[in-house]
Parts: structure tokens; C-alpha cells; sequence
């Protein structure tokens, strides 16, 4: 046994370019900006106020930095995967070799769905749902914590397999046989089951932590049907975490058994069955693709409604759609694999509940388009995200009935025509909600509003970059062009994947944009300044408080009489002609300790992670062993809250008057 | 809160209403119920495994009444699931809990039966090598 089991300079791919120009811009990227903030001396501010912050507002803006970050990552790879489809065709091997290219799919695919829409919409929910639930904080604000710091321990190995050793070459979903030791002996698979394992803990106490936040902790008179419907969705997406999650962690830990120990669950030999991994997949894969859906969906909600000035129309039957489909999502995993032995009887039975959960869908889309119907639309940057996702979803929406026929899904699985499929739902459904809920909540959570005319850009790139990119698609899948092709052999692809390669550079333009609208909107700070707290005149609770909230969220937890609690209480002021008398009756507020217990885990996680990926047993063992020295240090703490004084309330509320106070 | 309000408090809940109204021992005696009813329960089940007193193709059918019985048993003394309003979350987690290990448990053992009727048996397949 070797000290650093299997791990050498082998390891660096040295002679890869492309991979150490990567590499060398990162570490050049991570080394100035260290420097940077240490030599501004912003390092103990940075632990004191964001890396130890049990406070939900902080801990969703981590989670959403870390999302924006990845989705450059994740779109990097992305379009290095476009340009090497439009060059290598005919005889031409493009610029990417096979086994880099067979990394760059994989690593494109884990990226997006774990480590920028997951984080994204768990974001959005951290900032925005004790916020609108009325409530100063999560359940568990801590375990908040040690969910966002295990996401990023998540993040980090993934993103050191590019400098150190690989990334798995067998596609998102790593099926065994290919993913086992046999036919993938390397680390890369590795790599990602246990950055995944990790996350997926994280994700886990997530959804433990929101599930009880909706269920036990909202504000005094907030019944279950005066709740916004982000609540509701965020309720939704938690309870089909909590449900989905542990049998994605108990499926890799069986795959990790065959890797490691020589267990036989998924091998080709021995009694192993490679089907129940792919069927256990897709028992979390399914609802996955809801959990991030949903909350999108509550975004698109309160968007539609607060920029029509109109209550949401049908609220009970959107409450009752993302229920519906809570339920429904687990009745139609079978779809993933139509084509993989199931006999007609079963594909049939499948097929129909993948067309039956269309309907929900359908009754929420109406439920958009008849609030908007008659109301006065304020054509902002989030309405323009929500038009856009209405406009392509219905469309990527109808092209996922089409292939909940097994019929069709016999001639065109495993082709474009599929890819096409589902970055037409999961882009113009989650990303484009997920733009709409940031620039939504954006001057609630830093107290000035982005700057619209570069939003706007930013949106037109994203809408008709989508649709160039992934149109083209459809069509050369409809010609039989298979999914993950490195080169290929029939010209008459090349033309429309040399569109795609365009629709990619537009999307390119889009995030360009998106980064000078953050920088612009910083620099006019003090012009686009919410100082009423209230920018888009909203309806829901987080509007009631100043932007940014403070720690405590609200002086005096706000009294619910109905939905759209706020809005009904302007109406009141309004119909009174008086603002209501400011009451000075503070009384202090306990909000909880800031606490490194969440970093200091993810640091031994990631030690223990790392370890394990190379056989360096003795670091595996004492990254356990500080992983669970933290947790029971944390245990015996006996002061888990601070106090606010009154008069610090007081003071707050005096510097940053609301229009309407609740 | 009014003075009438009747609150169902599941057993070894907090209590909703003053502890100096509660029985202190209350809580000691549930767990203490609990236990006994455990214990009794698993000691029958072994019991069962090993008679010959029940007809022999009947004893899985015993076994598995005796560990519904026992889940039903922790789910009342020692997870607290009550009828009362205040255990309706409590309730309707565990409903929804059952469903997807129902629809998840069901639906992947139809799967994989399915799967296996329609894979070619392995003589067969073998013979298709040899004929190769």
C-alpha cells in the first residue's frame, strides 16, 4: 500500500492543451481573486457574514453564486461539444478526442442538472420562502448551512477531476455495465459518485429543512390556502426530494459496493442485474426533473400575477395541479426506458400516465395566460423570462407527448430528437423561471434592481439562441443522427449543426449580457435603488419588509388574513386613505448563531471525498473521523441564538422606512 | 387559543396544555407499553418462524401479519401517529410515505418481471452463440 494510494503525477493530464489551458486559466482565476480579497482584508468580514451565516437570505445568494458560476462551467462544455459537431463531419475528427469528448458529454450533463439547476431553484427557495411564508428564519437554519457547504464540496471534487485524474466518460447517468470496475477502471466514475453522494446529502436536508419550514412554521393566520403559490411548489418539489433522494444515494452506494468491495448488484456477471440500476435511476430521475420544474412554475406564478396587478387566476387549481403532479411523477419512470425490454402491456400502461401528467401542466398554463388576459402587463425583464417560457414549453412540452408514445419513442430514442426534447423543457422551464425568480428578487436581496435594458438583451440572446441551437435538433434526430456522436459521416447533418453552433454563440451573447447587467447594475446602484422595499408594487409578504431584509427578516411577524396578504393590506390603506400608525412596541428578537460547523464538514468531505476516489484510505478515515468530530462538537454547543436588543430594531426600521408596514 | 379547545396530544407529545395538568409518568408509561408490545411481537414472530403448531404454508402469512402489527405498534407509541388535529401533517407524511414505497416497490418488481419474462432464455442464447 503506497501512501497516496493511487494517485501520482500520472494523474495531471499534462499533455492535454485544451484540459491544462482550462486548468491553468482556473487556478490563475481562484489565485487573483483570493488575493485579492485577502489583500483588501475583506477575508474575516467574508467568514464572519456569508461562509458561517446560518441566515436563509445568505445561504440562498451562496447557492444561486455557485449556480451562476457552474452554469459557465456547465455551458463551456456545452458549446465546446456544438463546435466539435459542426467541424467533425465526413472524414474530419474536429478538435476533441474521443475520450475528452466522452468526458465533456458527462460532465455537461452532471453539471447542469446537479450543480446549476438544482442549486438555482434550492436558491430561489432559501431566499424567497421563509420571506414570503412570513418567518424569520428555516427550521434548522444551521443544518441549512451544512446543506449549502456539502453541495459545494460536490461542486469542488467535480471540478478538481479536471485537473486531477478524470471525469467519468459513461454519460449523466453512469448505467452499469459500463460504469463498473470492469469496463470503467479509471477514477472518472468515481469522481462522480461520490461529488454526487455529497451533494445528494445536501439536498437531502434541504428538503428536510423546507418540508418542515412550509409545514410547521408560517406566519400567525397563514393557512394552507393563504400560502403563494411558490410556497406551494416549493412544498411540492421538497416533499418529492425527500421522497426521491435517498434512492439515488442508496443506488450509488450499491454501484460504489461493485467499484469498491466486489459486490455483484449491477454486474454482467455473478447474479448482478444491470436493468435495476437503470430502473432505480430513473425512480429518482423522474420525479427530479418536477423537483426542478416546480418551483420554476411558482416563480412564473407570482411573476404573472404581480406585473398583471391581478390576483393569480385559479389559485386552488394551480394548488391542485402541483399536487397532482407531486403524485403522478412517480407513476412514470418507465418513459426513460421504453425501448429497453418492457414488454407492450407495461410500455402502454407507462406511455398513458406520461400523457396524463401533461394535464396539470396544461391547467397551469392556462392559469398564466387568463391572469394575464385583462390585466395590466408591465412588460419587465421577468415577464418578458415568463412570456418566453410559456411560448417554448408548450412547444418542448408537446414534443415530450409525442414521445410518451412508445411507438415513437422506438424510432427516435437515442437520437437528437430527444436531446432537443429535453433542453426544450429544461431550459425554457427551469432556467428561464429561474432568470425570471433572479431578476425578480434580485433588488429584495441586495436592495437595487438590475438594470433592464441589459436584461432585456440578455433575454432576446437566451430566447433566440435556444431556439437556433436546439430547433435544428429535431431535425437532423428525425434523420437519425444519434446522441453523443464525436464525428460523424452524413454531410447532410453538417448544415444544421453548424445553426446549432450559431444558436450556441447567441446563448453565449445572452450570458455576456447577463454579466454586464450585474456589473452595470452595481455601477448605477444608487440610481436603480429600491428604497420602498416594494419595487414591483407586489402582493406576497417578502415585499412588506426592506430590501435587503434585515437578519431577523421582520420586526413584527406579519398577521395573515387571506392570499396575497400584502396587497390586501394596500387595498385596506388605500380604501382608508391612511397609512396605518408605525407601532414602536419592539420587543428583542433572537435569530440564530452563526456557526462554521456547515464549512468545516464540507472541508473533511471533501478530504474524505477525494480520498476515497484514490484508495488513500488513512485520509479517508480522518476525514470521517473530523466529519464526525464537527457534528458532535456542534452538538454540545449550549448558545445556539444571539439576541437583538429592541432599540437595534427600532433603529433598523427608522433607517429603512417601508411605504406600507404590515 | 380558546378555553375550550379540546387538543389531542399524541402520546409523548409535548403537551399542548400545561404540564402541571399532565400526569408526569404519562409519557414513562406509553414508551414502557410500547416496548412490552414490541417485544412481545418479535418474540412471537420467532416463535412462529420455528412451530409446528400452525400449518407450515401458513407461517409467512403469520410473519407478515405479526410485522404489520409491529409497524402499526411503533407508529402509534413510538413515532406518535394519532387521529388527533394536531398529528394531521404526522399523518398525511406517512400516507404519502407509503404510496411512493407502494408505487416505487410495485411498480419496479412489475418492471423487472416483466423485463425477465421477455429476456431470451439462457440456453437459447447459447445456443444462438454455438450456432454463430
Amino acid at each position: 500500500m503506497t501512501l497516496l494510494g493511487k494517485l501520482d503525477w500520472s494523474a495531471v493530464p499534462l499533455d492535454q492543451p485544451i484540459i491544462m489551458g482550462t486548468v491553468g486559466g482556473m487556478v490563475v482565476a481562484i489565485v487573483s481573486i483570493l488575493s485579492w480579497v485577502t489583500l483588501k482584508g475583506y477575508v474575516p468580514y467574508l467568514w464572519r457574514e456569508w461562509i458561517t451565516s446560518v441566515d436563509h437570505k445568505r445561504i440562498g445568494v451562496m447557492y444561486i453564486v455557485l449556480a451562476l458560476v457552474m452554469l459557465l462551467r456547465g455551458f463551456a462544455d456545452g458549446i465546446m461539444m456544438r463546435t466539435q459537431q459542426a467541424v467533425a463531419a465526413g472524414g474530419a475528427q474536429g478538435y476533441l478526442p474521443p475520450e475528452h469528448f466522452d468526458q465533456i458529454f458527462s460532465a455537461h450533463g452532471t453539471i447542469m442538472i446537479f450543480f446549476v439547476a438544482m442549486p438555482l431553484v434550492i436558491g430561489l427557495m432559501n431566499f424567497a420562502v421563509p420571506l414570503q411564508l412570513g418567518v424569520r428564519d428555516v427550521a434548522f437554519p444551521t443544518m441549512n448551512s451544512i446543506s449549502f457547504w456539502l453541495t459545494a464540496s460536490g461542486v469542488l471534487l467535480t471540478n478538481v477531476s479536471l485537473a486531477v485524474g478524470e471525469f467519468a466518460k459513461t454519460g449523466w447517468f453512469a448505467y452499469p455495465p459500463l460504469s463498473e470496475l470492469q469496463f470503467s477502471p479509471g477514477v472518472g466514475v468515481d469522481y462522480y459518485l461520490w461529488s454526487l453522494q455529497l451533494s445528494g446529502i445536501g439536498t437531502l436536508l434541504s428538503g428536510v429543512n423546507f418540508v418542515t419550514t412550509i409545514l410547521k412554521m408560517r406566519a400567525p393566520g397563514m393557512s394552507y390556502m393563504r400560502m403563494p403559490v411558490f410556497c406551494w411548489t416549493a412544498l411540492a418539489s421538497n416533499l418529492l426530494i425527500v421522497a426521491a433522494f435517498p434512492v439515488l444515494t442508496a443506488l450509488f452506494a450499491m454501484l460504489l459496493l461493485d467499484r469498491y468491495l466486489g459486490f455483484h448488484f449491477f454486474t454482467v456477471d455473478a447474479g448482478g442485474n444491470a436493468m435495476m440500476y437503470v430502473n432505480l435511476f430513473w425512480v429518482w430521475g423522474h420525479p427530479e426533473v418536477y423537483i426542478l420544474v416546480l418551483p420554476a412554475f411558482g416563480i412564473f406564478s407570482e411573476v404573472a400575477a404581480t406585473f398583471s396587478g391581478k390576483s393569480l387566476f385559479g389559485y386552488r387549481s394551480m394548488v391542485l395541479a402541483t399536487m397532482t403532479i407531486c403524485v403522478l411523477s412517480y407513476t412514470v419512470w418507465l418513459h426513460h426506458f421504453f425501448t429497453m425490454g418492457a414488454s407492450a402491456s407495461v410500455n402502454a400502461f407507462f406511455g398513458i400516465t406520461s400523457m396524463i401528467i401533461g394535464v396539470p401542466t396544461g391547467v397551469k398554463v392556462f392559469n398564466w395566460l387568463f391572469t394575464m388576459y385583462g390585466g395590466r402587463v408591465r412588460f419587465t425583464v421577468p415577464v418578458l423570462w415568463t412570456i418566453g417560457f410559456m411560448m417554448s414549453f408548450v412547444f418542448g412540452g408537446l414534443t415530450g407527448v409525442l414521445l410518451a408514445l412508445p411507438a415513437v419513442d422506438w424510432q427516435v430514442h437515442n437520437s437528437v430528437f430527444l436531446v432537443a426534447h429535453f433542453h426544450h423543457v429544461i431550459i425554457p422551464g427551469v432556467l428561464f423561471g429561474c432568470m425570471a425568480g433572479y431578476n425578480y428578487w434580485f433588488p429584495k436581496a441586495f436592495g437595487f434592481r438590475l438594470d433592464e435594458r441589459w436584461g432585456k438583451a440578455a433575454f432576446w440572446c437566451w430566447f433566440i439562441g435556444f431556439h437556433l441551437a436546439f430547433m435544428p435538433l429535431y431535425v437532423t434526430g428525425l434523420m437519425g443522427m444519434p446522441r453523443r456522436l464525436q464525428h460523424y459521416d452524413v454531410l447532410a447533418w453538417q448544415p444544421w449543426l453548424l445553426v446549432a453552433e450559431v444558436g450556441a454563440l447567441v446563448i453565449l451573447t445572452g450570458i455576456i449580457c447577463q454579466i454586464v447587467q450585474i456589473v452595470v447594475s452595481i455601477r448605477h446602484r444608487e440610481q436603480l435603488r429600491d428604497t420602498t422595499g416594494d419595487p414591483w408594487n407586489g402582493r406576497t409578504l417578502e415585499w412588506s419588509t426592506a430590501s435587503p431584509p434585515p437578519a431577523w427578516n421582520f420586526a413584527v411577524l406579519p398577521r395573515v388574513h387571506e392570499l396575497d396578504a400584502f396587497w390586501a393590506h394596500k387595498q385596506r390603506v388605500l380604501a382608508k386613505q391612511r397609512l396605518p400608525v408605525r407601532q414602536h412596541a419592539y420587543q428583542p428578537i433572537e435569530v440564530p448563531k452563526n456557526s462554521p460547523v456547515g464549512f468545516a464538514t464540507a472541508f473533511f468531505a471533501v478530504v474524505s471525498g477525494f480520498a476515497l476516489i484514490w484508495h488513500i484510505w488513512w485520509m479517508a478515515g480522518f476525514g470521517v473521523l473530523g466529519a464526525a468530530a464537527t457534528l458532535l462538537a456542534f452538538m454540545f454547543r449550549t448558545k445556539d441564538e444571539v439576541e437583538i436588543p429592541a432599540d437595534q430594531v427600532d433603529l433598523f426600521d427608522r433607517a429603512h422606512p417601508v411605504e406600507v408596514s404590515l | 387559543m380558546t378555553t375550550e379547545t379540546h387538543w389531542h396530544v399524541a402520546p409523548g407529545d409535548l403537551p399542548a396544555i400545561p404540564a402541571s395538568e399532565q400526569n408526569a409518568s404519562s409519557g414513562f408509561l406509553v414508551y414502557t407499553i410500547g416496548l412490552l408490545l414490541a417485544v412481545i411481537l418479535t418474540v412471537t414472530s420467532f416463535w412462529v418462524a420455528n412451530t409446528s403448531v400452525i400449518w407450515a404454508p401458513g407461517v409467512p402469512a403469520g410473519l407478515a401479519v405479526l410485522a404489520i402489527a409491529q409497524m402499526g405498534v411503533h407508529l402509534v407509541f413510538f413515532l406518535h401517529i394519532t387521529t388527533g388535529p394536531d398529528s394531521t401533517n404526522n399523518v398525511l407524511a406517512l400516507a404519502f410515505g407509503v404510496l411512493i414505497v407502494f408505487l416505487v416497490l410495485g411498480g419496479s418488481l412489475v418492471i423487472m418481471a416483466n423485463l425477465n419474462e421477455n429476456m431470451m432464455p439462457h440456453t437459447e442464447m447459447m445456443n444462438l452463440q454455438i450456432e454463430r
